[in-house]
């Protein structure tokens, strides 16, 4: 019975358009396809003693009621995804085999597929979609390593513009992140610390090749657990985003943020993230982050497991984010997902979120200066676990930009009826 | 006056005479074949019936019983040092300390018992055996109970064990540690009225 989180928590955020948040999988939004196992026992081929490896293909058909993110005119589509995946890990099928040495890769390869006849749709009807990633985590409890990386690549229909005349080119996003860490816990491991470094690179396709970039990020974390497990702690990152194409429309920056909090559990059931504390863009050129408000960093996460078959989690964050249309833009957000499991069978999983972005900076294009969207997303999946490594379920998803430049405003629903294994 | 008290004595004496029971019959024991002589020595011997050589044989045998004993205390004192069993290890080197001093006094004894046999002192013979004997006696128990010595296999219960149950709903992950970072695959925003 301990399989119900794990089934719904255990589906993917890849190339669905949802967000993950806090520490656990918190996806917000419709979660696609499953791009990795579940984390299910008794689920996997064994291919030695320590290795298992997973595999699966799920398949979703449903109706997209506006394919270019239009204004007006919006133009919907019949649409079809094909998800299979792969991945390996040393486990058995009943758990891991070490706690000093734990691996994974896994690759999945995404087909997308509109169906409608529309001209404008057939150009862009077919998209493929790969990603991948391994990771590597070995040590003792007083020092560990770990290292990284993860490859995702989407391919999606250009926005329309002005009106409804549909960009030019495929909408395209190539993203590589590669980190490495050390974690020390000295004496009992009631101190512990972080350091990581990690390293994305972001290659966009003709639309945004401006915004070509790679981004450094060191980060300091101490924490201290005054409980087994809660702590409070400090967190120091400081970051080096440099553009490609660093001309006119694009600045380098120096992200900084320090931040204080807690996090961990509040009573058995329900566990917080709160964190506060200084940041700062520090771009080059085209104005950066300023004021009280614009240099404050806080986030609240609350999650509550209410049964051990349900969860929910609500946060709010307020920070700033690197923009590809501007410098930045303030964002203030907030979340909600509940996930509940019915009967050893059927999965649940609803969330939402709300953002409000407030592009500042040097802006790409002069007229969306002052731009402010607030951005609704909301998905939803039933899905019925016919075996645990076997579903078949629906789902929802929604995505809503009220913009103060016309052009940006869509509103975007998705329906799918979903079938696949995850074994 | 006096016949009549004479004859009231009688009375009495008569009505309690045959008032009472029929005297029991003695119980069915077997007659010694020397009962008839009726002189059954019920006193306690003060006196060994050995000899003096017998005595000194017999001495000799107490010894070299309670040299076994000792040897064979010691032999399970070594063990419980081999088995690190310290709890065993006490109980028996305290045995053995009290079969050792109980062996220098039989040897004692034996000094003197023969000493005695020497000088034909028939009391202090009797006495050199009788404290030999009880000495032997006590060794002999000394060695049981150092057989007897219960060590960790039996007071030790075994090493500490803590049985932890943790409530469910806690979360097995360290809830405590920083968030792993996660690739960004956002669709970026429209940027231009036409892309």
């Amino acid at each position: 019975m301990k399989r119900g989180l794990g089934l719904c928590v255990g589906l993917g955020l890849l190339l669905a358009g949802s967000v993950a948040f806090a520490q656990e999988d918190v996806n917000i939004g419709y979660s696609g396809l499953p791009y990795k196992s579940s984390g299910e026992s008794n689920t996997g081929i064994q291919l030695n003693e320590g290795t298992l490896l997973h595999a699966g293909v799920g398949v979703e058909a449903g109706y997209d009621t506006n394919v270019f993110y239009a204004n007006t005119d919006a133009k919907g589509s019949g649409i079809i995804r094909v998800l299979p995946y792969a991945e390996i890990t040393n486990a058995t099928r009943n758990g891991p085999v070490s706690r000093t040495l734990v691996f994974d890769v896994r690759g999945g390869f995404q087909y997308r597929h509109y169906t409608s006849n529309d001209v404008e749709v057939q150009k862009y009807s077919d998209a493929w979609n790969p990603s991948g990633g391994a990771s590597l985590s070995f040590g003792g409890g007083q020092i560990g390593f770990g290292i990284a990386d993860a490859f995702a690549r989407i391919e999606d229909a250009p926005y329309a513009g002005q009106g409804g005349i549909v960009g030019a080119s495929v909408l395209e996003r190539n993203n590589n992140q590669a980190s490495a860490e050390v974690r020390w816990a000295p004496g009992g491991g009631r101190l512990t610390a972080t350091l990581r470094y990690t390293n994305m690179v972001d290659f966009y396709g003709q639309s945004y090749d401006y915004a070509n970039a790679v981004t450094n990020y060191l980060m300091v974390d101490a924490a201290w657990k005054w409980l087994p497990k809660t702590a409070v702690f400090l967190n120091a990152q400081q970051g080096y985003v440099y553009y490609f194409n660093n001309t006119a429309n694009k600045s380098n920056s120096f992200p900084l943020s320090v931040t204080v909090g807690l996090r961990g559990l509040l009573t058995e059931k329900t566990s917080a993230t709160v964190a506060v504390g200084y940041t700062n863009g520090f771009y080059q050129t085209g104005g950066t982050t300023n004021g009280f408000l614009g240099n404050t960093y806080a986030n609240l996460a609350l999650t509550v497991r209410l049964t051990q078959l349900s969860r929910f989690v609500v946060g709010a964050r307020h920070d700033f984010i690197n923009s590809v249309i501007s410098n930045f833009a303030y964002q203030d957000a907030a979340y909600v997902s509940y996930i509940q499991q019915i009967a050893g069978r059927l999965g649940v999983d609803l969330s939402a979120r709300y953002a409000h972005l407030d592009y500042q900076g040097q802006v790409v294009d002069p007229v969306q200066v002052g731009r402010v969207d607030n951005f609704v997303q909301v998905g939803g999946i039933v899905d019925y676990f016919l075996r645990n490594w076997a579903y078949c379920g629906v789902g929802y998803s929604l995505m809503a930009n009220s913009s103060n430049v016309s052009i940006a405003t869509y509103v975007k629903q998705q329906v799918f009826a979903r079938l696949g294994v995850t074994y | 006056m006096v016949k009549t008290k004479l004859l009231l004595a009688s009375m009495f004496i008569g009505s309690t005479v045959f008032a009472q029971g029929p005297a029991p019959s003695s119980p069915a024991a077997p007659a010694p074949e020397n009962a008839t002589n009726s002189a059954v020595d019920l006193s306690v011997k003060q006196r060994p019936t050995l000899t003096p050589a017998e005595m000194v044989t017999q001495s000799k045998e107490y010894l070299q019983g309670m040299a076994q004993v000792v040897k064979r205390i010691q032999t399970l004192q070594e063990e419980a040092k081999r088995q690190k069993d310290i709890i065993r290890l006490n109980c028996v080197t305290d045995k053995l300390v009290q079969a050792r001093v109980n062996e220098q006094i039989a040897e004692q004894s034996m000094s003197a018992l023969q000493e005695n046999v020497a000088k034909n002192d028939v009391g202090g013979q009797t006495h050199e055996f009788t404290r030999l004997t009880i000495v032997n006696q006590k060794v002999t128990v000394v060695g049981a109970e150092a057989e007897n010595c219960i060590g960790e296999d039996l007071s030790f219960v075994g090493a500490t064990r803590v049985d932890v149950e943790v409530d469910q709903n806690i979360p097995q992950y360290d809830p405590t540690q920083p968030g792993s970072p996660f690739i960004d695959v956002t669709r970026p925003p429209e940027a231009s009225p036409v892309q």
